[in-house]
């Protein structure tokens, strides 16, 4: 009975991973982990600093000048300094997440799988009592749960510092629009998603290069061409809504617009005359109304979700990838 | 517990596109508490075969099965230090240390390391990156040997070392291979770097096996002979035979008495090594020791 639940438990033992294995990767690559909780840091100090005082100082610099009152003065398109600092420390935090995808993809092709490739340091890891496959699973999961922990509180954040009160901030952070590519990306999970993308592409490139340098080249270019491509694609992504203005006012819809123009009597849709905003401008070229395709507001979630999809799933296709590659090459199973 | 350490079944590995034969064909069996050479010219197949052993590469034919398993499944109880000795630059001794005792937590002994890093005066607390092409050959050889390895495999583990330094590793090494009846398979193409403590030959050539078995029972299946020239060596297996003036050299593997008026020696490693080296189109010779307790 006692041999029968000692088999048992050795062989439960035989088939978990070594539990150094996760010490080992921080041990390893400890002062990119120790860089990426600084980048983190960096974000969350800039944006809580714009959340508070430098919220406090921006609205008492606004409210001096008299802009909040009806009928600002000329003065208000210009920000004074305390504005400019609040501002600088909202694009400090946005800046560095969207330029996220692009270091994590560098340096998980570079550092964490391309440089140990061409060096042999992922051999000597393969020769200890760590399978390949383990091996990867912690490059992959590791750096992902670092990952996305530090873009997932960034991203609250600057939740919490976007929707806060309209009387506050609406006018500072009115500068920006909700699907401007970097208040989009850093507002819902697509941050998480690219980051998250370009680890799995860097992870490939490193496996498939096996040196660092070119890994690392490669690895920039696929992430910096799949988040175009995504922003490119993004209006695509989602059932658009059509609005209709008659021909005395101007369409001015409050979303992401795909495409606009003018109406005529017939219900074609003809671009935008060129004697736009002149008053006889309707009558003179036969136009009834302008029409406007776009996105509300309330589409931001499904166009999230449908980003965050394609680019999980790339991740996916990309580990799926890597995991293959290296079976292939070392033939071992688990 | 397996008496075979390595048993390897026509196996081949080609690389790239055009499928270069790295390795074809290899047949052979390595019983375990052997200390074997691995010998051959370079560009072999020697690191390859070593690689596959170790579970690194998959071959693209026949197979070979480590420890009486697949190279994989043996992972545990091998220990493989390649070429260039890899090691994160970035960590110390000590850090690189305790990597082997975390990758290896049913295995590890840290009295074996930390005793062959203080035998060669080294700091625990120095950098991988600021140590010496031998110093890092030492770190390497004792991370593999804090795994307790049932079978070591090194690759031309000592080519960075100097003189001293080699004579007193490959005493550390050989010690505790007896000790703990470690099957040790070291690759080298520096004959003389193998003789003596080794009691196994593999020879490679061109990605084929030329020579394999004890080291007693090939050197004792070889004759140097001396002879005039002109003489015949029918019907005995020649390896290599060469005249100078009016005497002649040769290396052959007798089938029966060599007859009178010839001088015979019996060949050393290197002289054995050297004279298939020298033949590429000698017949190859792979002994077991079970085929020769069967005969």
């Amino acid at each position: 009975m006692s041999a029968v639940t000692a088999g048992a438990s050795a062989a439960v033992k035989e088939s978990r991973a070594p539990h150094g294995l996760v010490p080992a990767l921080l041990r390893v690559h400890r002062s990119a982990f120790l860089f990426w909780l600084m980048l983190t840091a960096v974000c969350l100090g800039a944006l809580l600093w714009a959340a508070g005082p430098g919220a406090d100082a921006a609205l008492a610099e606004y409210r001096a000048l008299g802009c909040d009152r009806p009928g600002p003065g000329p003065d208000c398109h210009f920000s004074g300094s305390a504005v400019g600092r609040h501002q600088l420390a909202v694009a400090i935090a946005s800046g560095l997440v969207t330029l996220l995808p692009v270091l994590t993809a560098a340096w998980a092709g570079g550092a964490l799988t391309g440089r140990e490739m061409e060096n042999g340091t992922a051999e000597l890891a393969w020769t200890q009592s760590v399978s390949p496959a383990r091996w990867l699973a912690a490059k992959l999961a590791v750096p992902a749960v670092l990952l996305v922990a530090g873009t997932f509180a960034v991203t609250l954040l600057h939740r919490m510092l976007w929707s806060s009160p309209k009387n506050s901030l609406d006018r500072l952070m009115g500068w920006y629009e909700w699907h401007d590519d970097r208040v989009f990306e850093i507002n819902g999970p697509v941050a998480t998603a690219h980051t998250l993308a370009a680890l799995a592409l860097g992870v490939l490139a490193g496996l498939l290069l096996r040196r660092a340098l070119p890994a690392l080249g490669v690895a920039v270019l696929a992430v910096v061409s799949l988040v175009w491509v995504l922003d490119e694609l993004r209006p695509r992504l989602w059932p658009t809504t059509a609005t209709v203005t008659s021909a005395g006012s101007t369409p001015n819809p409050p979303g992401l617009v795909v495409e606009e123009g003018a109406l005529t009597a017939t219900g074609a849709r003809v671009p935008v005359p060129e004697c736009w905003g002149e008053l006889d401008c309707p009558a003179e070229s036969g136009i009834t109304g302008y029409y406007a395709v776009y996105h509300p507001s309330s589409h931001f979630w499904p166009l999230q979700l449908m980003e965050s999809g394609i680019a999980l799933a790339v991740a996916a296709l990309a580990v799926v990838a890597a995991f293959r590659l290296l079976r292939r090459r070392t033939g071992a199973a688990v | 517990m397996t008496d075979t350490a390595i048993e390897a079944a026509a196996l081949g590995r080609s690389f790239g596109r055009r499928r270069r034969q790295a390795l074809e064909g290899c047949s052979f069996r390595l019983p375990a508490g052997r200390v074997c050479a691995l010998t051959g010219p370079n560009g072999a197949g020697k690191s390859t075969l070593l690689a596959l052993a170790a579970g690194l590469l998959r071959p693209t034919e026949g197979s070979i099965a480590v420890l009486g398993r697949t190279p994989a499944a043996a992972r545990e109880r091998l220990a493989y230090v390649a070429q260039n000795k890899p090691l994160h630059p970035q960590l110390t001794i000590a850090g690189t240390l305790r990597l082997g005792r975390d990758l290896n937590p049913r295995r590890w002994d840290a009295r074996v390391p930390e005793r062959i890093i203080a035998e060669g005066d080294l700091d625990p607390g120095a950098r991988i990156r600021s140590l010496s092409g031998g110093q890092r050959t030492r770190v390497a050889l004792a991370l593999a040997l804090g795994k307790r390895p049932e079978l070591l495999l090194l690759d031309e583990p000592m080519a960075d070392l100097d003189p001293l330094a080699r004579h007193q590793l490959m005493a550390t090494l050989m010690a505790d291979a007896a000790d703990h009846g470690t099957t040790v398979v070291m690759s080298s193409h520096v004959v003389a770097e193998l003789e003596g403590s080794c009691d196994h030959l593999l020879l490679l050539g061109g990605g084929r096996v030329r020579l394999a078995g004890p080291l007693d029972d090939l050197l004792a299946a070889h004759t140097l002979v001396t002879g005039r020239s002109g003489d015949t060596l029918e019907p005995h297996t020649v390896v290599e035979s060469r005249t100078t003036g009016r005497q002649l050299t040769a290396l052959v593997r007798p089938a029966g008495p060599l007859g009178e008026g010839r001088r015979t020696d019996r060949p050393s490693l290197e002289e054995l090594v050297l004279a298939h080296l020298r033949s590429p189109e000698a017949p190859p010779l792979v002994l077991d020791t079970e085929q020769e307790a069967a005969a």
